[in-house]
């Protein structure tokens, strides 16, 4: 059967890098065939040149065996390609149908027609299976529902060539079901699939064949049957998986303690949370993002007011106090959005690197921070945690890092502050595998040492290799707490979905 | 060798503007109808053409230098402080007082003034930093409607209550400062005083501060990422208030050394006329905050102003030569904001939707 893509020999330069290099991709028709590789393996790179963002330095693209070049995202869209793009762009205060129909209205004499649009876009949701409601408005769909209308507006455009480009990073473990039943019903009806993920899972669930980038090259491309996750992630990787280090068992006095605490602003964003973690535990929060994970560590972390209740960090009340205050208590903090909260891109790695540290009176004298002092520390962080800093080392700007490498430089200035207890959040969102496995690491040596960590993540599988205990929040609330024997996927899926456990201890009232 | 291609990096953008500006000059020179090179020498020569024209320049570049320091250090924290004027005016009447009415010896007496120079500067600029800690009022306006009320107030003051009536015309004006209080000229017969030397000092110290003290990392970081630092516990409003403190005691301090090293009297307008305040911002942005930087930005911006003075004797061409410059200058300074911005904005957008 003839291809309906092909991507020969694609290279793109820029300068003396090169983001891909001589990478061959097909596709057939009916196929769901998935790119993955870590951050920079150049999957970005390669489907940016496929839907005309970028002109590749040498290749050719074939669509339906006849060669194309695309100079902007419309020529690919008039070949049939459409793209789904991990964040929507959607008009919120539209209605599913005008943002499945935009651009392509149905006219009649220059007006548009409410009504044709609505059934187009019925007859569609109905031909492939994708349930939506299209006389709603976007800002009142779900995450899910919004993505599938992003799926029906490339359908609705003439799409026989989707890609997915990271789907399932925001969609809950039930909504990542319902998505990939989509894939396969799409891929049924003839439609050809591209799906661009690091969820090596995902990937044997629904594809039908898989390519593996690693640094811009192909590593290879198999069928699915031909396959499994763990040969997937060696081909990503290049090398053998670490196996995480035993846990010792630990019964250690409480650490943290938070009781009744709530956030409100305007409506309530976490809501009568009590809980603690002991020392010698991985407490994990797991949780479809938004559910006030956010909320809750910044109000434990002096970020923001708490509303009622407190917080004890070891004996002592640290309720609404000071960030520093709080650090000085014995806090450190792993943030959730590296480039916010826990960065400045434009300075230095050592600058970075002394955030927390510039006020301790062993990096000071007179007044005066002791740099080169400093300096042997960081020198040492970057080595055990092995940061690629670039030419300029410590004085190259932590902007120009990767993102797997700046949160290893985040997790070891943290890790750095020794502190009995620490807070990480989303400790390993967007790194590549090879940093996953060094920060895992870390987090479980700290416990093993017999500190306390709070770890949110919004990553199942990270939270049942680590936590000890877990608890998921859905509406700003505690709603079960599950020990790690007794945890499994399903029922952490069923509470983050806002059901609950039968059987589980502390059920939400 | 990377830290001397940072600086030149550094150096390219506001040698292009000024390469811009004096062509965009050229331009006018030639409207006028007069000769471009022999235009550009008379300025050279007004600027830099004789020690006297030098030092003339050197003590124009005082309080824009200081006004100038002040601001790269509210700028290095992200405060956007527009109040120098009324902080240099405030530093400066007050201390006009101090020197004409307290009761001590000379030297005392002129110590006493520069310390209240500051201390005034400083609170008034305080103050508006105190209106945003405190009830959210943006800095940004308060600050430049703060000026109005200080150069007012302080007209108000020398036309009023202190104002000379030794004299025959009844100029708004306090009277002389007697001589024991005055600064010291740096060269005898020259317009340059010690006030030039306060300035390189700040300089120095502001660099000093900014690249070695924890203060000064504090300073930086707040300025490069508000949100990095409160997680890292930097208080904002302490620093924010510090910064404001000392941004404004050197405006004050600028217009101190104006009084007691030229004027040896306030003077209505003579602070605002001659648009140091903004002259210093401008150095400042020029420098793109650097204290180092400010130096020899705000030489420059002087030496345009005393040049264009030159170039008013001696050609057809108009002082507004100066202004038409500094124009240019200001464009290209807002310029390259508006690309960094742009620029920023695109990263973000990139890193947003790249995260694949």
């Amino acid at each position: 059967m003839e291809n309906r893509l092909e991507m020969r020999g694609m290279t793109k330069r820029y300068g003396d890098f090169t983001a891909n290099d001589n990478v061959s991709f097909t596709l057939k028709e009916g196929e769901v065939h998935a790119i993955v590789g870590e951050n920079g393996a150049g999957k970005t790179t390669l489907m940016r040149m496929l839907y005309g963002m970028e002109q590749p330095t040498a290749g050719e693209i074939a669509v339906n065996g006849k060669p194309v070049v695309f100079r902007g995202p419309e020529d690919a869209i008039r070949h049939g390609i459409g793209m789904v793009h991990q964040h929507f762009m959607l008009f919120p205060d539209f209605t599913v149908a005008e943002n499945i129909v935009i651009g392509y209205e149905p006219q009649s004499k220059g007006l548009f027609q409410r009504k044709e649009a609505a059934s187009a876009v019925r007859s569609l949701s109905e031909r492939y299976r994708i349930p939506i409601n299209e006389n709603a408005k976007v800002s009142s769909c779900s995450v899910g529902e919004q993505q599938r209308v992003e799926i029906l507006k490339v359908l609705y455009q003439g799409a026989d060539i989707i890609v997915l480009d990271e789907p399932t990073a925001v969609l809950t473990p039930l909504e990542v079901k319902e998505l990939l039943q989509t894939i396969r019903h799409l891929a049924e009806s003839g439609k050809s699939v591209i799906l661009i993920t690091h969820k090596l899972q995902e990937v044997m669930e629904v594809a039908d064949r898989v390519t593996v980038l690693r640094g811009g090259r192909v590593t290879g491309t198999v069928s699915r049957s031909e396959t499994n996750a763990d040969d997937l992630a060696r081909m990503m990787v290049g090398r053998e998986l670490q196996q995480l280090t035993d846990r010792v068992r630990l019964e250690g006095k409480p650490l943290l303690r938070v009781q009744g605490l709530n956030v409100r602003e305007k409506q309530t964003l976490v809501d009568d949370v009590t809980f603690s973690v002991h020392h010698g535990e991985i407490v994990g929060i797991a949780g479809v993002s938004g559910n006030g994970q956010s909320e809750l560590l910044e109000a434990l972390t002096g970020l923001r007011a708490v509303s009622e209740g407190k917080v004890y960090l070891g004996e002592k009340d640290v309720t609404g106090q000071s960030v520093a205050a709080i650090r000085e208590a014995g806090l450190a903090h792993i943030p959730e959005d590296r480039y916010l909260w826990g960065t400045a891109k434009r300075e230095s790695v050592e600058e970075n690197a002394l955030m927390g540290y510039q006020r301790k009176p062993e990096y000071m004298r007179r007044g005066v921070v002791l740099r080169s002092k400093f300096r042997r520390v960081v020198e040492e962080w970057v080595e055990r945690f092995a940061i690629k800093t670039g030419s300029l080392h410590l004085k190259e700007q932590a902007g120009n890092l990767s993102g797997g490498n700046l949160q290893k430089l985040i997790v070891a200035r943290e890790l750095g502050q020794n502190t009995p207890l620490l807070i990480a959040a989303e400790p390993t969102r967007g790194v590549d595998i090879g940093a996953m496995e060094y920060i895992h690491q870390a987090l479980l040596e700290k416990r093993n040492n017999g500190d306390g960590i709070l770890l949110v993540s919004s990553e199942l599988t990270e939270i049942l290799a680590l936590s000890d205990r877990i608890l998921v929040m859905y509406k700003g609330r505690i709603a079960g707490e599950l020990t790690r024997s007794e945890a499994t996927e399903e029922k952490i899926s069923v509470l983050m979905a806002g059901g609950s456990v039968y059987g589980s201890s502390q059920a939400a009232m | 060798m990377a830290a001397v291609k940072q600086l030149c990096k550094s150096l390219v953008q506001p040698l292009l503007a000024v390469i811009i500006g004096l062509l965009t000059g050229a331009l006018v020179i030639a409207a006028v109808g007069e000769s471009i090179i022999g235009t550009y020498q008379e300025m050279w020569k007004g600027a830099f053409g004789s020690f006297y024209f030098l030092t003339s320049t050197l003590a124009r570049a005082t309080p824009i230098m200081l006004i100038g320091l002040g601001l790269s250090l509210a700028f290095r924290a992200g405060v956007f402080n527009l109040g120098a004027e009324g902080q240099m005016v405030t530093g400066a009447i007050s201390a006009t007082l101090v020197a004409l009415y307290l009761p001590a010896p000379g030297f005392v007496k002129m110590v006493a003034a520069l310390v209240t120079g500051v201390l005034a500067g400083g609170l008034w600029s305080l103050f508006a930093g105190y209106l945003e800690a405190r009830f959210r009022i943006q800095l940004l306006i308060s600050s430049l409607l703060l000026n109005y009320v200080a150069v007012l107030f302080a007209g108000y003051l020398v036309s009023e209550p202190f104002q000379d009536k030794t004299g025959s015309a009844a100029m708004a004006q306090t009277p002389m400062l007697e001589k024991s209080v005055w600064l010291p000229k740096l060269f005898a017969g020259m317009s340059v005083h010690a006030g030039f030397l306060f300035a390189l000092a700040a300089a120095l110290l502001i660099f000093f501060v900014i690249r070695y003290t924890p203060f000064g990392y504090e300073v930086k970081m707040l300025g490069q990422n508000p949100f990095f630092s409160r997680y890292g516990g930097v208080n904002r409003v302490r620093v924010m208030l510090t910064g404001m403190f000392f941004s404004g005691g050197l405006a004050g301090l600028a217009g101190t050394v104006e009084v007691l090293g030229s004027h040896y009297r306030y003077v209505e307008g003579a602070l605002t006329l001659p648009n140091f305040a903004w002259t210093g911002l401008m150095a400042t942005l020029l420098a793109n905050s650097h204290p180092i930087g400010v130096v020899f930005t705000s030489l420059l911006l002087a030496a345009l102003q005393t040049g264009a003075m030159g170039v008013e004797r001696n050609t057809d061409v108009p002082l507004e030569l100066a202004s038409v410059i500094q124009a240019v200058l200001i464009l290209f300074i807002s310029a390259k904001f508006s690309y960094d911005w742009w620029k920023n904005r695109n990263n973000k957008r990139r890193e947003s939707h790249g995260a694949v």
